[in-house]
């Protein structure tokens, strides 16, 4: 058995609990760029994942998928971010509603919610338990990190963190979708987020602030 | 090549559009475009219906359905742009700094709606209507104000996280297939789907779940309640073109989206699971919108709730099935997109005379405005749906089949509702129209794009009620063939 079938076997084996770290840290980080910083790492194990799953399935797209999401997740949008945060002047603080403790017990909670959640089609649809509850617990945290946030950035990065999730389910139930559907999600993730880059600013220009939580002009 | 014509000129034209440093160059150019947009629209329409279903690769594909709604795009983009083209100079220039990027805008959102309607792989379908969330964000948030701005961020937001559960729905449903022995390739195919699912043994529960979470993700953009909190706001805030073609065609585009859904499901399941969801969802957002509309202090949120109530009946015409059920909301598709784009049209010119959409501080509006009243007026009979105009006919269509199923329980809801909106609107309409007038400029007449734009809609809204055309009706006959 060579280097790579082990590497494979131990990422395959342990990667749904590094994520379970990512989300345990990522409702406590109190930074905007610590929470960015996680969200990277945390794309950093979905590309692994995503590489490994490729390699013992014998999938060569799945390299490409695997290398799409190094480039976007790992690199391009955190990058992004950080710029983000730097051109905004904005406080570094996430602004949350709920105390570090609050979260970490609600974070407990969600990741119990999932096993429970995926405990019966885990079983019907033959798929590693621990990976499925991985991912509706990435896509509950990311919920979770929209309302109980209050910066722009924040629900952006909430909304990343979901959408990780759902990429997670694929890869774990499906191996992934057709390539192009794949590069068409990708591309759409990148507009998506090119927008609410624009949004943010023209928040900051109009309200003189980033606290979404103020904006209630709307009502009825 | 037809197929592909009316995406080509939609996306060349929105790039082409950029280039127009000066307005009024650009208002023509788009016009031209647009014209342009619709004709090769109208001959793809007439393509299929005499030829059959076209298919252009594996992912682009027309059938009836599609030319159906098709139809409704061409019809109402059409009337939005020629209104577009009076209402941006009258708008103010503070207000609309640049029409290039405007004309641009609704060329690339046409053009996300036409492919979403082209779609043959539902992954594709996800993309686009991801897409047009993108690109009327931008549109939403046009004019810079603060309520623009914020309705803009809750609608990329709302939609997005939406639109993320159907995506999840659409991995479950492709995970159903590839599980029940489908060729992974074609697994997303709607074709390839509609042909395998009766005989292939789809896993039941797969089926359900994934349909449960594309209704939640698609009726965000339908704005099913409770995810409707994005609507009000985004077309009370839009530019009053915009407005209309969300109400319009945007949230037509999303129902086709569930419908091609639900008729995966049902062939799967039976149609008992996906339809009593339908009504479900139908139902609460009729009641809700219907409650929300007495209250309501601004003329195009009125309009937005009622748009919600119509999605509602159109769901509850789906979710009854039977021919005269799926008949009555498919036509109902579109003569709610007539009726409202006249009703929008009239309260973008109610805000250009009177400087402000609050009802309460409009009065005497049939004095001063009587044109816009009539037309006010026209649209309002028809939207709470009264005999001459063709919105009497759907519903009338959709309560039918309710009877005829005995579900009275439904019947009485439909009744109940339609007779609580007429009384909200006759209240809002009458304290504007009556009393003394103030505010506005003597008797101000329409310009003639907005003559010209609501004198179709009039003229449709009541040929439709006195007769369908025979064409029209064979359109609505091939969309419904395709479904089932």
């Amino acid at each position: 058995m060579g280097l790579v079938e082990i590497a494979t076997g131990k990422v395959l084996s342990s990667f749904s609990v590094f994520l379970f770290l990512t989300v345990l840290l990522l409702v406590v980080a109190r930074r905007i760029s610590t929470s960015v910083l996680l969200f990277s790492v945390q794309s950093a194990i979905i590309a692994a994942g995503v590489f490994a799953t490729g390699f013992q399935e014998r999938l060569a797209e799945a390299y490409v998928v695997g290398a799409l999401v190094l480039l976007i997740k790992v690199i391009v949008i955190p990058r992004a971010f950080f710029s983000l945060v730097e051109r905004l002047k904005t406080s570094r603080d996430v602004k949350a509603w709920t105390t570090p403790t609050q979260s970490v017990f609600i974070a407990a909670a969600m990741i119990y919610l999932s096993y429970a959640a995926v405990h019966s089609y885990g079983q019907a649809v033959n798929v590693p338990e621990d990976s499925l509850a991985a991912a509706v617990a990435l896509i509950l945290t990311g919920a979770f990190l929209m309302v109980s946030r209050k910066k722009a950035l924040m629900q952006m990065l909430g909304l990343l963190v979901l959408e990780n999730g759902i990429f997670l389910a694929a890869l774990t139930t499906t191996f992934g979708m057709p390539l192009v559907i794949e590069i068409g999600i990708f591309f759409d993730i990148l507009i998506g987020l090119l927008l609410m880059g624009i949004f943010t600013f023209r928040i900051r220009e109009t309200f003189d602030h980033l606290d979404v939580s103020k904006l209630r002009r709307l009502r009825g | 090549m037809i197929l592909l014509l009316p995406l080509l000129i939609a996306l060349l034209g929105a790039f082409l559009l950029l280039g127009f440093q000066n307005p009024r160059v650009a208002t023509r150019f788009a016009l031209c475009v647009g014209g342009l947009e619709i004709a090769s629209l109208a001959a793809l329409v007439w393509r299929v219906h005499v030829d059959g279903a076209l298919q252009v690769g594996r992912y682009l594909r027309a059938d009836g359905l599609s030319s159906f709604f098709l139809v409704n795009i061409a019809f109402i983009s059409g009337l939005v742009l020629v209104y577009a083209s009076g209402y941006l100079p009258l708008a103010g220039k503070g207000r609309f700094s640049s029409p290039r990027w405007f004309y641009a805008l609704v060329f690339l959102f046409l053009f996300t709606m036409v492919s979403v309607c082209l779609s043959a792989n539902l992954g594709l379908l996800w993309i686009m209507m991801e897409g047009t969330t993108l690109a009327s964000a931008l549109l939403v948030g046009f004019y810079n104000t603060e309520g623009a701005v914020e309705a803009g961020w809750k609608y990329l937001m709302v939609c997005t996280v939406g639109i993320a559960f159907a995506l999840f729905g659409t991995i479950v449903l492709y995970l159903a297939a590839v599980k029940a022995g489908m060729n992974p390739a074609a697994a997303l195919d709607w074709v390839a789907l509609m042909d395998a699912v009766p005989r292939m043994g789809f896993d039941p529960h797969l089926v359900k779940l994934a349909f449960v979470f594309v209704i939640v993700g698609y009726g965000t953009k339908i704005g099913f309640v409770p995810m409707h909190s994005w609507l009000p706001d985004a077309h009370a805030e839009a530019p009053t073109p915009i407005s209309a073609l969300l109400s319009a065609v945007l949230l037509n585009c999303a129902m086709y989206a569930v419908m091609r859904y639900d008729a995966i499901v049902s062939h799967a399941t039976g149609p008992a699971f996906s339809h009593t969801l339908l009504l479900i969802f139908g139902g609460m957002s009729m009641v809700v919108a219907g409650l929300l509309i007495l209250v309501q202090r601004n003329l195009k949120r009125l309009l937005a709730y009622s748009s919600v109530e119509h999605m509602g009946i159109i769901a509850i015409g789906l979710g009854l099935g039977g021919p005269l059920g799926l008949f009555g909301a498919m036509l109902h598709t579109f003569n709610h997109s007539v009726a409202k784009s006249l009703l929008f049209f009239s309260a973008g010119n109610v805000r250009h005379n009177f400087g402000t959409l609050r009802m309460e501080s409009i009065t005497g509006m049939s004095r001063s405005l009587p044109q816009t009243s009539a037309a006010l007026v026209v649209g309002g009979l028809a939207i709470v749906g009264l005999p001459p105009f063709s919105l009497f006919i759907s519903e009338f269509a959709i309560l039918s089949e309710a009877f005829s199923q005995a579900r009275y329980f439904v019947a009485a809801l439909v009744l109940i509702v339609i007779s609580v909106v007429f009384g909200g609107f006759a209240y809002h309409f009458l304290h504007m129209l009556s009393g003394e007038p103030h505010g506005a400029p003597e008797n101000a007449k329409l310009i003639p794009s907005e003559y010209m734009v609501m004198g179709i809609a009039v003229l449709c809204l009541t040929f439709f009620g006195a007769r369908i055309p025979h064409l029209f009706g064979v359109f609505v006959q091939e969309a419904m063939v395709v479904l089932r």
